[in-house]
């Protein structure tokens, strides 16, 4: 008998979570980045 | 090592191998063995594509570099996120649409098997040298502080690897590495943990932090623009655009990781998890480091941080050299100590004056103290000439074996031995998979049965461990031999990015074209290498950029296309 993993029986997904369109995740993945490289700007003015 | 430690490192490992080598049994097809079943959910290709990428030298490195050079290193990551992004849009719908077993699969379908066979054995050659070196690497620093025979430790490494990845092919990685990130992040995170609480009571997390300010240890960001300079915001945004989309989009260990998921949109999320996750990683490892460092502010660091490289100098005449420089660099360390609390007690009365009149002197100790450790190093390397000088590799790994509980150290050496293990296993199970799918079913064997091919996976999965295990074996009489493997890698690595960018980008160029634009690339690369003084990471933009060059000039020279060759 196989061992099937509940969670393989799930449906995939195939919209993005939270948002309607793909363009919602990569616009989230790049403001994640604008806002980290703003956040260690400030960390290196604060520590320097 | 106490029994302890023995205990939490062998029932990690073990429990690890196991699971995977259970959970992954009976993969009877060559669907299930080398794309897991499209059966991976997103989190699960997230975690699986940040264990292949967090090789051992990565925790073992990482943190020593911070402890000598800052922060910086962070923004080599700044392109990654961008082409997690690029990937999602335009290569996983594609690979998807042709439901292919490998990248290099796509270049048939897109030019012709000429172009696809040249691609997969670059990525042979070049994978099959850089599996070695991902063994050996942390097996020669782990079989230095654990005393351990060096053969010994790279057998265990290979042959726990091989163990899972055979039995359980593509799948078998993947939910190893879950396993894996667990004990690598759970581990590294005690580690920052610790390095925290053993600070002195007089000093603060936030003082800690401060300090390392003021010794310069948090420049996380620089936007200056510099060639010389390796990291800055600039080269990290650029070049580290181009390595990731290369790394990510062209070479089968992490694309393997991806095109086993259960759809496109589970595949996008997981480089997406990628993307929103491996800045705030590569952070917090590169953090611990500074708080390593500022540690060793307040405790006694040793001269040199390769204590069996020492050992071997006490053991020649100049050993009294060394150990004099030992106790000059105990008496600078005393100095420091005191201004640095004196730089601790400024900083809280926030007044500039103090404050910069307790940073000159702090750092006017630090210079005597680096030059006293330059002193030490040069003994070591009249001492020991063969003798590596670099030891910032042994930084955090002797801060683990020296400073941390027991039950802890055993956890920690299974961090480094899970992120070897993670990263090889990739490695081999894409070295197999592409031997299999773009050269014996494509070009040797055709008409054989799924069960056939997934012998013949496992068969290519064995010979390619034994032929990592051995160069690792052997990587000890090579000189440089990690920069070595680098060259070779950047020697092939411009070129297959430029096959990719153009079977993605540039629809004008046909195989024909792009097949004699590669091999003239190549030869370009090898004439620069063997002819010029051009530094070898250069060699990755010049293979991509004469590829797409010389294809537009060739297809322009053999014709429109359609004249010339059918389309793609």
């Amino acid at each position: 008998m196989p061992d099937i993993n509940p969670h393989e029986r799930e449906k995939p997904l195939e919209k993005p979570p939270f948002f309607k369109h793909w363009s919602g995740m990569y616009w989230l993945v790049l403001g994640n980045l604008v806002f980290l490289i703003l956040l260690f700007y400030t960390l290196t003015k604060i520590y320097a | 090592m106490k029994a302890l430690d023995w205990v939490v490192l062998l029932g990690t490992l073990g429990f690890i191998v196991s699971y995977g080598v259970w959970k992954t049994r009976g993969s009877r097809d060559i669907e299930a063995y080398l794309k897991g079943d499209n059966s991976m959910k997103w989190w699960s290709i997230g975690l699986s594509v940040m264990a292949t990428q967090a090789s051992a030298i990565t925790f073992l490195s990482t943190p020593g570099q911070a402890y000598e050079d800052g922060m910086r290193f962070v923004q080599f990551y700044f392109g990654l996120p961008i082409a997690m992004v690029i990937i999602s849009i335009t290569v996983i719908p594609i690979f998807y649409r042709l439901n292919v077993f490998t990248a290099y699969e796509f270049l048939e379908s897109r030019f012709d098997l000429k172009t696809r066979s040249l691609a997969a054995l670059l990525f042979l050659v070049q994978r099959g040298l850089a599996a070695g070196i991902t063994i050996y690497a942390p097996a020669i620093i782990l079989s230095t502080m654990l005393g351990w025979s060096l053969n010994v430790t790279i057998l265990i490494i290979g042959v726990l690897v091989v163990i899972y990845t055979v039995s359980g092919g593509t799948r078998a990685v993947s939910v190893t590495q879950k396993q894996q990130m667990a004990v690598m992040m759970g581990g590294m995170l005690v580690a920052g943990y610790m390095v925290v609480q053993y600070l002195p009571e007089r000093v603060s997390f936030g003082d800690a932090v401060a300090v390392a300010g003021k010794m310069g240890k948090m420049n996380v960001v620089d936007f200056s623009f510099d060639w010389d300079d390796r990291y800055n915001f600039w080269s990290g945004i650029t070049g580290g655009l181009f390595l990731a989309l290369s790394y990510f989009g062209t070479d089968q260990s992490q694309v393997a990781r991806y095109i086993g998921g259960k759809s496109v949109a589970e595949s996008r999320l997981g480089l997406i998890f990628n993307g929103l996750l491996k800045i705030p990683m590569q952070f917090l490892i590169l953090f611990i480091g500074v708080m390593v460092f500022v540690f060793y502010q307040f405790n006694q660091p040793p001269v040199f941080f390769n204590e069996a490289a020492k050992a071997r100098v006490y053991a020649t005449p100049y050993a009294d050299n060394l150990r004099a420089l030992e106790t000059q660099y105990a008496g600078v360390f005393a100095e420091k100590q005191e201004a640095v609390q004196g730089l601790v007690t400024a900083l809280r009365t926030e007044d500039e004056g103090a404050i910069a009149t307790a940073q000159q002197q702090v750092d006017a100790l630090t210079a005597n103290a680096r030059s006293v450790r330059d002193e030490a190093k040069q003994v070591i390397k009249q001492a020991t000439p063969k003798a590596e000088l670099k030891d910032t590799d042994y930084v955090f790994i002797s801060f683990v074996m020296k400073y941390l509980p027991t039950g802890l150290v055993g956890l920690l050496l299974a961090v480094i031995f899970s992120a070897a293990m993670s990263s090889s296993a990739s490695e081999l199970n894409a070295l197999a998979s592409t031997t299999v799918v773009d050269i014996y079913k494509r070009s040797v064997r055709q008409e054989g049965s799924g069960r056939h091919y997934v012998m013949a996976s496992k068969l290519f999965t064995v010979g390619w461990g034994a032929i990592a295990i051995t160069f690792a074996m052997f990587a000890s009489l090579l000189d440089n031999l990690i920069e070595a493997v680098n060259i070779i890698g950047s020697i092939f690595y411009g070129t297959i990015l430029g096959i990719f960018l153009v079977a993605f980008y540039f629809r004008y160029i046909r195989g024909n074209a792009v097949f004699v634009a590669a091999v003239l690339a190549e030869l370009v690369v090898l004439y620069c290498y063997y002819f010029s003084d051009i530094a070898f990471l250069w060699f990755n933009v010049i293979g991509c950029v004469c590829v797409i060059l010389f294809g537009f000039i060739l297809q322009a020279l053999f014709g429109k296309p359609g004249e010339q060759e059918g389309t793609a």
